[in-house]
């Protein structure tokens, strides 16, 4: 048998046979508990929540949250990161207190935020804002330090100015690590979408579409969330990647230097 | 053809502060090369050869001493002056044509003639249908040669050359050495190699300078006499390379251990078979 | 044959005018410098926030002032209640951390070393780790309830995934050109394992066990924000409920503290292991 095809089987064992034992459970009548959900209902609950407009509501407001705060954290970040990188003194004045705030757990500040913000959507995107800001910043600052030391001498031999040497070297060659820092940015503030929406629970989200099943004890609900969500996360991994590859084609596969 | 530039090295004195104490890199260097010529710098690690090129080039300053380009002190780096590192610090994240053409970014002209001049270097250094490939496609030979390409593309008056080939396989390194040989003297500009190979000192060099460390100072200047494309096999080649080698200790002078033939008695022959 | 001799320049007898050049600090008074320049910035974000709560600027309810939130702290520290919130929270972690380190550690050493393993529960794995922890949390919620078993198992969770991502990376990694050299040893496979494969992968482990701790502190105060009665995260979410935004910036900052504290134990022991380890690169 092909070996790619013979791994591709064993990979599917463990699921197939989660499916199966889920499916008999239910259809062998073996448990009567009401947390016990056949996956065909998870199926309809899916195609009713799509119909009644219930699941795309939430799924939309969630998606426009996290762009938001992602995006205005992701620029904030590189703003600031690049003011780092660039700025030995910057670096030394503001860096240690980043690094000091970022050492709280993400999810302790939004009761703060909640008192500042409100509990609607403004307090949410505001908390995504300070989610994805670190990463983008700390990696962005990160790339800029990196540029290798040879390749700025090259600059400057070519007599280029401060903008060329910004926009040519140094903005390139901290590309990849800006790249990471965005990728954390977006699978950081996912997570804190979900957790705004478990906290500050006006308003609608996948958030609240799992905390509604949950309160109501709508299993099917609950697990369709939970593929939504990491359904999410999946996309947000493939684009990631795939944006990165295709930016950074140029990296090639050796690990050889300049 | 480039103009070829006439480089002055008078009384260079260069020294680093080494946790407050000085320590001393260059000392008393004085050096004159004629518009066109080659000049190889040999030494061993510590001899100040790098922080020399590194010195003309621009690299560096705050030294004593002075350095002309054609009668006139250099102001930190300049198009008129190039250079190869032993890395080729390519841009990763360019092609060969745009590394090249990365030189001409503040070089006067328009963009086709700069396109010209580009294409005009691909083909000098040999790689001709490369021009789309990107570095980490590209061996170290290949890498080193666009380096070359990018630093004579806008026809500088002096190539500064710092162990371009130290970081090659043996056979690139030969192959590269001829090639550099070629592009000097299809270009006509003045060259200046530093390298602690004494084989490729002395088969590009017309004058081998022989630095000693620590201090850095000059120590002997030998000349090259030998006609181009040199032999590496001739004997004259070997004598020069010896007589260079000698100065690095290893081998006795000749002159030191050269002992009067002895007379030989026709009963020696007695037993010789 | 005589050697060729040009017109060599002879170096001058050496008379270096020595020139001392600026001077450059010595790395502990630069040291000192960096640790005077990061105070300006925070001490006077402290004294706006202080001017701003004493004056009235805010309102004590948005934002109590720097002095009233230390005050607060040390009452919270002089009952005791915060030390007890405090164990409580760290108890949970270091349980669940530990419970979920063991599992990820397990799970990545076989799938590191057995492609048969690898095959049948890598993808089963990937499937898990895609849904992050915070996902779980309601389904977790109505299956076992908002006591203990909630807390650990998400925490666990949290701390599995990267530790097993990273273990099995690790292993999977070790450098063929190491292995070859075993080979040409002739090392049996335990000592293949012992003496090559472990070290080899233990950079990459030992970060897979620092990620997995901070996960587990995230996911600590996730589930304690949400589902609990005690602890840091209970904390908080008291103080909010009275608008008592002292209490909650006390315990912020002892989350914050904590957080660190436990992270930098983990550096410590990292660069005591792997010193000798890193001087041979």
């Amino acid at each position: 048998m092909n070996p790619t095809l013979r791994t591709a089987l064993r990979g599917a064992t463990l699921p197939a046979l989660v499916l199966g034992a889920w499916w008999a459970v239910f259809h062998f009548g073996w448990t009567d508990t009401k947390l016990f959900v056949p996956p065909s209902e998870v199926w309809d609950t899916a195609v009713r929540l799509t119909a009644n407009g219930y699941l795309w509501t939430s799924l939309q407001a969630s998606l426009g949250r996290f762009l938001a705060g992602f995006v205005i954290g992701a620029v904030t970040g590189t703003a600031v990161g690049t003011a780092l990188g660039l700025s030995r003194l910057f670096e030394k004045v503001v860096a240690p207190s980043l690094h000091t705030v970022k050492q709280v757990s993400l999810l302790a500040w939004i009761p703060l935020i909640s008192v500042w913000f409100g509990l609607g959507d403004p307090a949410k995107i505001a908390f995504l804002s300070l989610a994805a800001f670190f990463p983008v910043a700390l990696n962005t600052f990160e790339g800029i330090r990196s540029v290798p030391r040879e390749l700025i001498e090259v600059a400057r031999v070519f007599a280029f100015s401060r903008t060329q040497l910004l926009r040519r070297v140094v903005l390139p060659a901290a590309l990849p690590s800006i790249f990471t820092g965005i990728y954390l940015g977006l699978l950081y503030a996912w997570l804190a979408t979900l957790g705004a929406e478990y906290l500050l629970t006006s308003g609608s989200g996948i958030g609240n579409l799992l905390t509604d099943g949950r309160e109501h004890f709508w299993m099917d609900q609950v697990l369709l969330g939970v593929v939504i969500v990491g359904l999410v996360g999946f996309v947000i991994n493939l684009v990631a990647t795939r944006l990165e590859a295709r930016s950074l084609a140029w990296r090639g596969k050796s690990t050889a230097q300049f | 053809m480039a103009h070829a530039g006439t480089l002055e090295i008078r009384n260079l004195h260069k020294q680093y502060q080494v946790k407050g104490e000085p320590l001393p890199v260059l000392q008393d260097i004085s050096l004159s090369i004629r518009p066109g010529e080659f000049v190889s710098i040999v030494g061993t690690s510590g001899c100040g050869k790098s922080t020399l090129l590194r010195l003309v080039i621009g690299l560096e300053a705050d030294y004593k001493g002075e350095i002309l380009l054609d009668g006139k002190r250099i102001v930190g780096t300049s198009l008129d002056r190039g250079i190869v590192f032993q890395e080729h610090r390519l841009f990763p994240w360019l092609d060969v044509r745009h590394n090249v053409a990365i030189g001409l970014l503040n070089a006067p002209g328009t963009e086709a003639s700069k396109a010209k001049a580009v294409q005009e270097h691909i083909d000098l250094v040999g790689l001709k249908g490369f021009e789309t490939a990107y570095p980490h496609q590209l061996s170290g030979g290949m890498s080193q040669r666009v380096a070359i390409a990018r630093a004579l593309v806008n026809r500088p008056e002096v190539l500064l050359l710092d162990e371009p080939f130290g970081a090659l396989d043996a056979l690139t390194r030969g192959h590269l050495q001829a090639e550099l040989e070629r592009i000097w003297r299809t270009e006509g500009i003045t060259a200046i190699l530093v390298t602690h190979d004494v084989e490729e000192a002395v088969y590009l060099g017309d004058r081998v300078v022989v630095m000693q460390p620590r201090p850095g100072r000059i120590k002997r200047i030998v000349d090259v006499p030998l006609p181009r494309t040199r032999d590496r096999g001739t004997a004259k080649f070997a004598a020069i390379k010896d007589d260079v080698l000698g100065e690095f200790g290893e081998a006795p002078r000749p002159a030191l251990v050269s002992l009067p033939p002895a007379p030989r008695a026709l009963a020696d022959w007695h037993f010789a078979w | 044959m005589a050697p060729l001799v040009s017109a060599a320049t002879l170096p001058s007898p050496p008379v270096a005018p020595v020139v001392p050049d600026t001077k450059v600090p010595s790395p502990w008074r630069r040291r000192g410098v960096d640790l005077l320049l990061s105070w300006p910035f925070p001490l006077s974000v402290l004294l706006l926030w202080q001017l701003g709560a004493q004056f009235e600027w805010i309102p004590a309810q948005i934002l109590p002032a720097p002095l009233v939130v230390a005050q607060t702290f040390a009452d919270l520290w002089a009952t005791g209640e915060l030390q007890d919130h405090l164990l409580i929270s760290l108890g949970r972690v270091l349980y669940g951390f530990s419970l979920g380190t063991g599992l990820g550690l397990l799970l990545g050493v076989s799938m590191g070393l057995s492609p048969l393993v690898k095959d049948y529960l890598y993808p089963t794995f990937r499937l898990f780790a895609q849904v992050p922890s915070l996902g779980w949390l309601p389904l977790l919620m109505m299956v076992v309830g908002i006591d203990e078993a909630l807390k650990i198992i998400l925490i666990s969770k949290a701390a599995f995934v990267p530790v097993t991502m990273n273990t099995y990376n690790g292993l999977r990694n070790v450098p063929t050109s190491l292995i070859e050299v075993s080979k040409v040893f002739r090392f049996t496979r335990w000592q293949l394992l012992r003496k090559v494969v472990f070290p080899a992968a233990f950079p990459t482990l030992w970060n897979g066990i620092r990620y997995g701790l901070t996960h587990a502190w995230l996911a600590l105060v996730a589930v304690e924000l949400l589902a609990s009665s005690e602890g840091l995260g209970y904390l908080i979410v008291y103080g909010r409920q009275l608008f008592q935004l002292d209490v909650v910036l006390t315990a912020v900052v002892v989350v914050g503290a904590v957080g660190f504290t436990l992270d930098k134990v983990l550096a410590v022991i990292e660069s005591r292991l792997l010193r000798w380890r890193r001087d041979a690169f």
